[in-house]
């Protein structure tokens, strides 16, 4: 279960990295467009393009396995979420909302740290498919004593 | 899978790790950086650098659809992440230069970088005798051999030509017989007696060299020596080679002038180079040097050693080493010796004691002077040296 700080952390605009690995053991990695916690705090959605990530989707059909690493840009406060993939579906009208809330917060973000407006502006985060995760474990990623502790 | 800060435009690396790095200069900048962060945030003693990975990148692409942005063409994106190779390599240069305390060291550190890194193989660095109107070297790399003491006049050959229009010079695809080891050619020398012949030391030249350059060592607005590269490549250097020693010439220069300047004494003992292989094992039972006093030279075994102020140094040290048994001296010491002649200002003491070293070095190994620290040596000799004197 998500502790409700971290819940706190992923509601505001967090870089999304998104892991996986082939049956060869080979890791692949790319961006979601955004994160959504379930109420229930066990399970998350993440907002995947097609197009943008092919590898990751091939991977994530295949083996189901996924490590989420969700960084707030501004204090670098981070945590990693480990789980297995429930579904991958088509993103509905709730889920582009979702991730459109999340761009504005994201691009929030990255302003605030140096990266001219238009150019946050320009980034394309229009997913195309959810995918739900299970979550199995939960590590705490701030740099500092304790990184990568299991929570 | 990486952004561009500039244009957040996606690619994705594959990687392959190569090796973990603990020590060596990458390991020690990154570590510095990251202390130097740390140390910003009060968190010295929580963020320690334990060690570097390597990748070697196996494949880079950009992955298209992450930003609306147009991505720009390669010859406008900013450049200034990735240095210029040669930008890297004179940097390097320039800091292992400025690291030496030593003349001596200065000047084989140029060489030995010039070699091993530029692909400078056949290299020699002159310095001016400006009383004299003479270039004389003082090291060389590349060469059977060192030639050290061999001397060029002013406008003599590329060399002698370059410090005096004060302009580096390139000769490419030259025809042999322009070879400047012929502008230094020995000049012939009429003195009775075989053994108060004060021949020519051997200038440093490169057989078939069909590629030169020559670069004036400058410092305020003064020649101070030459620094000479050859190939026998006919298009071994283009304007490339001549920037590059341009640039590594005028650090050089103002090198040896700084070092030059600190005439101090350095207190620190420096471990005496294990340079030269000694020459245990060999027949000499001793050495005998004789100082002619009607041309200044020093004969050892009846070879023509060394002559005028490094001639006169060696002497003073020989008898000295005789009638007190000393073995340690000093630059300052020889600084106030009348008898050696040494101008008051710039008198290249420490250049004359390198030149000298090396003569000795090659020509009686088992006599040897050792540098101490700045402004600091030691005369050593493995057997029984005795000595004799010409008169006027």
């Amino acid at each position: 279960m998500i502790p409700p700080a971290l819940v706190g952390l992923l509601q505001t605009g967090v870089s999304v990295v998104v892991g996986t690995r082939d049956a060869a053991l080979m890791p692949e990695c790319t961006r979601a467009w955004g994160v959504h916690v379930e109420p229930d705090g066990r399970t998350v959605t993440i907002f995947l393009t097609e197009a943008t990530s092919p590898h990751t989707l091939r991977n994530l059909r295949a083996n189901g396995q996924v490590a989420i690493s969700c960084t707030r840009p501004t204090d670098h406060v981070a945590c990693q979420l480990k789980g297995r993939v429930r579904s991958i579906r088509p993103a509905d009208q709730h889920d582009r909302e979702r991730s459109s809330r999340w761009h504005r917060e994201f691009v929030g973000e990255i302003v605030a740290i140096g990266v001219p407006a238009e150019t946050g502006q320009a980034w394309m985060t229009e997913p195309d498919l959810a995918v739900d995760i299970d979550v199995t474990d939960v590590f705490e990623q701030t740099p500092g004593p304790g990184t990568g502790e299991r929570i | 899978m990486m952004l561009a800060p500039r244009t957040l435009q996606a690619y994705r690396l594959r990687l392959r790790f190569n090796h973990a790095e603990s020590s060596g200069p990458l390991f020690d900048s990154m570590s510095l950086q990251l202390q130097a962060i740390a140390s910003y945030s009060g968190m010295t003693d929580v963020f320690r650098l334990r060690a570097a990975d390597v990748y070697e990148i196996l494949t880079l692409e950009r992955v298209e659809g992450f930003t609306r942005l147009p991505a720009p063409p390669p010859e406008e994106r900013s450049s200034r992440l990735f240095v210029d190779h040669d930008l890297v390599l004179l940097r390097l240069l320039t800091e292992r230069l400025s690291r030496s305390e030593l003349l001596g060291d200065l000047l084989e550190t140029t060489l030995q970088v010039l070699d091993e890194r530029l692909g400078f193989r056949h290299a020699i660095i002159l310095l001016a005798d400006e009383r004299n109107e003479k270039l004389f070297t003082i090291a060389s790399r590349g060469y059977p051999e060192h030639g050290v003491g061999s001397e060029v006049g002013f406008g003599e050959g590329l060399i002698g030509m370059v410090a005096r229009a004060r302009r580096a010079l390139r000769l490419s695809a030259i025809d042999h017989s322009l070879r400047y080891a012929r502008a230094a050619r020995v000049r012939a020398k009429a003195v009775a007696g075989a053994e108060s012949l004060c021949r020519e030391i051997q200038f440093p030249g490169l057989p078939g060299a069909a590629s030169q350059i020559a670069v004036p060592l400058m410092t305020q607005g003064r020649v101070i020596g030459v620094l000479a590269v050859e190939s026998t490549d006919p298009l071994a250097f283009m304007p490339r080679e001549d920037t590059m020693l341009t640039i590594i010439a005028g650090h050089l220069a103002a090198c040896i002038e700084q070092l030059g300047r600190e005439t101090e004494e350095s207190h620190q003992a420096v471990p005496a180079p294990s340079g030269l292989p000694r020459t245990g094992g060999t027949s000499v039972r001793g050495r005998t040097f004789r100082f002619s006093h009607a041309d200044d030279c020093v004969f050892v075994d009846g070879d023509y050693l060394v002559r005028n102020v490094p001639g006169r140094i060696l002497w003073r040290l020989l008898t000295q080493h005789r009638d007190e048994g000393r073995s340690e001296f000093t630059n300052r010491e020889l600084r106030m010796d009348a008898w050696l002649g040494l101008p008051e200002i710039k008198d290249n003491l420490e250049s004359r004691v390198i030149l000298l070293r090396k003569r000795m070095e090659q020509k009686c190994p088992d006599v040897r002077l050792v540098p101490r620290g700045r402004g600091r040596f030691a005369l050593e000799a493995d057997v029984p040296i005795e000595l004799s004197e010409k008169p006027d």
